[in-house]
């Protein structure tokens, strides 16, 4: 009894956690993260991450958003951004699972398909997309064409900066293409940015020459 | 820690047994089967036979609660179902709908 007092108290209470000696048995739903150090049969759905820690079993088919598993897990796992299997867990169902982490040490078994785009970067693999449509614009006429006719060029000028960071990686292609912009002396300004968003790779200096 | 929290937007459907305490701010359908303490917050909304030693209710309960030291029912909860325990408390202004059996 005084150790439930002193819980209330102290708040730690950010998660739900179902203790070492518990057993549940049934369906486990819900919108916050979960941490197993007991047992639990049937099935859990949540919206947020599932940890199975080091003594926590779990026989029970789960979807959730992130899965974290270093005990055992006897089921099969559905998760909308990533699973983990950390060391010293044992997991034996199938996995789907956009991303999917295993740790030396970890023991799996079953099938693993990995489906769609993990729900953190949807937002970089739709820039990646633009960056793919910019050139086929370019095709279809003069660079300024790239403004009027696609309707997410607004949409994705407003990201240039997020954009701009985000390319790093393309150094080397966003310079070639400001180079070439600037030898046209075309859309010398119409946003530099924009020139960045274009990636050269090689269509765009095809056109011109 | 070691103490087992069921959080509020959790919703439990199925039975619950062990051997420790459990604090229930969501929602349990079904039975819970303790031996230790059982505290149900004020959010917390029990659709179960519960069977324990101490029960502490602050929140809703409907169905038969079987304690063996102590059922203890706070101001603002609401009770639907028997109690059998040894000792009972019920504050002013629970509100509480069914049997009594203090054995002993």
């Amino acid at each position: 009894m005084a150790r439930s007092k002193a819980v209330l108290e102290s708040d730690d209470v950010g998660s739900t956690t179902i203790g070492r000696n518990i057993q549940v048995d049934g369906r486990i739903s819900g919108e916050e993260d979960l941490r197993i150090e007991g047992r639990v049969d049937g099935a859990i759905s949540l919206t947020e991450t599932l940890y199975v820690d080091a003594e926590g079993v779990v026989v029970a088919t789960v979807e959730a958003r992130d899965v974290v598993v270093s005990g055992i897990l006897l089921g099969d796992v559905t998760a909308t951004n990533s699973v983990h299997l950390a060391a010293g867990a044992k997991l034996v169902g199938n996995i789907s699972t956009p991303r999917l982490i295993i740790a030396d040490g970890a023991a799996f078994r079953g099938d693993v398909e990995m489906t769609g785009v993990p729900a953190m970067e949807r937002s970089k693999s739709a820039k990646a997309a633009r960056n793919f449509s910019a050139p086929a614009q370019l095709r279809r006429g003069s660079g300024a064409s790239v403004r009027t006719t696609s309707p997410d060029r607004p949409a994705a000028s407003a990201r240039s900066t997020a954009r701009a960071t985000d390319s790093r990686e393309e150094d080397e292609v966003t310079v070639v293409v400001k180079h070439s912009n600037l030898r046209k002396g075309e859309k010398a300004d119409a946003p530099k940015k924009r020139s960045k968003k274009i990636p050269a790779r090689g269509k765009r200096r095809v056109n011109r020459r | 820690m070691a103490n087992t929290v069921i959080g509020s937007t959790i919703v439990i459907d199925g039975e619950i047994s062990g051997d420790e305490d459990l604090i229930i701010l969501g929602t349990v359908k079904g039975r819970i089967s303790l031996r230790e303490t059982i505290t149900v917050e004020e959010d917390g909304v029990v659709d179960a036979n519960v069977e324990t030693a101490t029960i502490t209710v602050n929140g809703s309960v409907t169905g038969n609660i079987v304690a063996t030291d102590r059922a203890e029912l706070r101001a603002n909860c609401n009770v639907v179902g028997d109690i059998r325990a040894p000792r009972i408390l019920i504050a002013d202004g629970a509100s509480f709908k069914g049997n009594v059996d203090m054995e002993g």
